[in-house]
């Protein structure tokens, strides 16, 4: 098993915009990769890097952002260095995704089955028919009733948490090998996110798919990772399996996360309250980002080589590494 | 079955607004004074009797809601009276004009129309880059340069210096080009139609460029290429028709004033359309010229209101039929 390739490996992956005030280095040499079956969670503050290296991975970054610089391996191949017309046929059929805001996310004036249909039509050259029955299937697999009936319908006439099924339909209408699912839950009610969890869970383990989960939310990765990947400031801070994360993490930041977390045992009220421990400090501003560790001026750790040296990711156990100048991580000039 | 009831609520609606503005125009007309005093005034030897026959001749005896009442059952059976100046039917004259207008607008519509959306195209999926600034920059000295300057450049490049085209007139007066009432039509048609349409494209590539360059940042077009649609499909068939909604009240409003709208270009072109003839009406005082004008534009206006409110409804399903 370990000697198998990994579906997607990321290479010093870099993403900068270039703005009028100057180049801002959203993902800066971030390195991650996905096995078959598997989840990745990607979690981080916001402005951390996490949607747009997701985009990377379809090379749909926006403009003023571009991918300077790295490797994107899908199955061996590299990405980076495919044909626009490659890398179209690539999308929504290989590699799919699922995004944040299920309420923008689908044209407001094509009804849901049109959506669904064109895609098929496009990829498999399926006939409408087939298109249509293929279509049904998977609203009936992401759990809406009555889906002959939903395809006639306009993203308005549905909710929130049932436009997001059809997100998550849209995704799964080819079979894909990688799903990327950036922040699927965040603009849906708590109840309801909890049922989209459940669903994307059952769905990757039904098709066997990998599936790349960004979030901020420590309490979605737990339940749905295999692995966690903690990225601060465009730069990937620790991976390591989901347990390791949560139970012997190594970052200062990872720990510094996770003890921001509300715990449901701890009293916030009352006389013997304890007070949410949070992180000083701001995230920084990327376009003129700290010197060496990213993550020094706000680290508890930090001594004077942190803030000369950028610390180089290693390994400190099988599956888990870690870059951290503390941890014992080679520092680079920077 | 909602979309009938809408559009059955929105013709009655477009039928008072209609009567609405025949009241006002009435009583503007009225407002304005006796239309035999203003014709005779300082003319000698206008004896009384002579008054009273030329107030019975147009129908001007009586209360002021008998001749209202008179007018519009007129009007119905499209009866507009006979023009004071050039002594014709009024009915006769927005035909004719009308037509000669309609042929050069309706081209020059659409021709904005199309190389609108593809200069657009052009500019929006290429944001902020040379062509995009080139693109605004262009359609902003072309909506804002003066309608008749533009006319007198294309008579003296291509009548005056090349020679190429007729600077005047809907037909040649004697011989006819290639002998062909069509050819020859089509060949006065060329520089009226190119101004037109130069300043609709103008102003409808500012207006569609802007709503384009918004929909393309939207959440569902990117979703539309992650879907792997090609850009082609992203572009004309995902954006562009979202695009449209937020211009297609300024197309419906093209089209519905379209008979007035040209009298500079009719002007220029001495072409024998409608919007020239309205302002030389109103220059003149030719009463029923002006009411029989006014009230052809006035539903010309309503019904391109009411055609586009019903396009909005096919166009945009989130509209509710209330």
């Amino acid at each position: 098993m370990a000697a198998a390739q990994p579906l997607l490996e990321v290479r010093d992956l870099k993403v900068h915009f270039f703005t009028r005030e100057g180049v801002v280095r959203a993902v800066d040499g971030v390195d991650y990769s996905v096995n078959r079956a598997e989840t990745l969670g990607i979690v981080g503050e916001s402005g951390s890097g996490k949607t747009v290296s997701s985009l990377a991975m379809l090379r749909l970054v926006p403009p003023p952002a571009r991918t300077v610089a790295g490797q994107i391996l899908f199955d061996g191949e590299d990405l980076l260095t495919r044909t626009p017309k490659q890398m179209a046929a690539l999308r929504g059929r290989h590699i799919s995704m699922i995004f944040q805001n299920p309420a923008t996310s689908l044209n407001p004036i094509y009804s849901i089955g049109a959506q669904l249909t064109e895609i098929l039509t496009w990829h498999e050259k399926a006939s409408r028919r087939d298109a249509e029955a293929r279509a049904i299937e998977l609203l009936g697999l992401v759990g809406i009733s009555d889906p002959a009936t939903r395809l006639r319908q306009y993203p308005h006439e549905l909710s929130g948490g049932m436009r997001q099924r059809i997100g998550i339909a849209r995704a799964l209408l080819c079979n894909p090998s990688l799903v990327l699912a950036d922040e699927p839950t965040t603009a849906l009610d708590v109840t309801i996110q909890a049922q989209i969890l459940e669903l994307l869970a059952e769905l990757q383990a039904r098709f066997r798919m990998s599936m790349v989960l960004v979030t901020h939310d420590m309490g979605v990765v737990a339940r749905m990772a295999t692995r966690i990947t903690v990225m601060y400031a465009g730069r990937v801070c620790e991976t390591a399996d989901a347990a390791t994360i949560f139970n012997a993490p190594q970052h200062p930041y990872t720990r510094a996360l996770l003890e921001s977390m509300p715990r449901i045992d701890h009293s916030y009220a009352g006389p013997a309250r304890r007070v949410l421990p949070s992180i000083p400090g701001r995230p920084p501003n990327l376009l003129n980002p700290p010197s060496g560790c990213r993550f020094h001026d706000r680290c508890p750790e930090a001594q004077a080589e942190c803030r000369c040296l950028l610390p180089v990711e290693t390994a400190v156990a099988p599956g888990h590494t870690v870059s951290c100048l503390r941890r014992g991580s080679p520092g680079i000039a920077a | 079955m909602g979309t009938a009831r809408y559009i059955v609520r929105r013709l009655i609606f477009s039928a008072f607004l209609i009567i609405g503005v025949s009241i006002i125009l009435f009583a503007m007309i009225n407002a304005i004074g006796n239309p035999i005093e203003i014709l005779l005034a300082e003319r000698p030897g206008i004896t009384d009797e002579i008054i009273e026959s030329i107030t019975q001749y147009y129908g001007l005896g009586g209360s002021v809601t008998d001749r209202y009442f008179t007018w519009l059952g007129a009007i119905i059976r499209f009866d507009f009276g006979t023009s004071i100046i050039y002594n014709l039917p009024v009915s006769e004259m927005l035909l004719t004009y009308g037509l000669e207008t309609l042929k050069i607008q309706i081209p020059a519509i659409l021709i904005a129309l199309l190389v609108s959306v593809l200069i657009s195209v052009l500019a929006a999926t290429r944001q902020y880059s040379r062509i995009d600034f080139g693109v605004i920059a262009g359609a902003m000295v072309g909506h804002s340069l003066p309608g008749f300057l533009l006319g007198i450049l294309l008579i003296l490049l291509f009548s005056y210096w090349l020679g190429v085209l007729p600077s005047y007139g809907a037909y040649s007066t004697r011989n006819l080009l290639m002998d062909s009432m069509v050819i020859d039509g089509l060949w006065h048609m060329v520089l009226p139609v190119a101004m037109l349409a130069f300043f609709n494209t103008a102003t409808l590539t500012l207006l569609l460029r802007a709503s384009l360059v918004d929909v393309l940042r939207q959440d569902f077009i990117t979703a539309a290429r992650a879907s792997g649609l090609p850009e082609r499909r992203v572009v004309f068939g995902h954006a562009l028709r979202n695009a449209f909604i937020p211009v297609l009240t300024y197309l419906g409003i093209l089209f519905g004033l379209m008979l007035g709208t040209a009298p500079v270009t009719e002007t220029v072109f001495t072409w024998p359309g409608l919007g020239a003839l309205y302002i030389m009406a109103i220059q003149q005082l030719d009463y029923p010229l002006i009411m029989g004008a006014t009230m052809i534009i006035t539903f010309m206006l309503v019904t391109a209101t009411l055609l586009t409110d019903i396009a909005y409804v096919i166009i945009d399903p989130r509209i509710r039929l209330a």
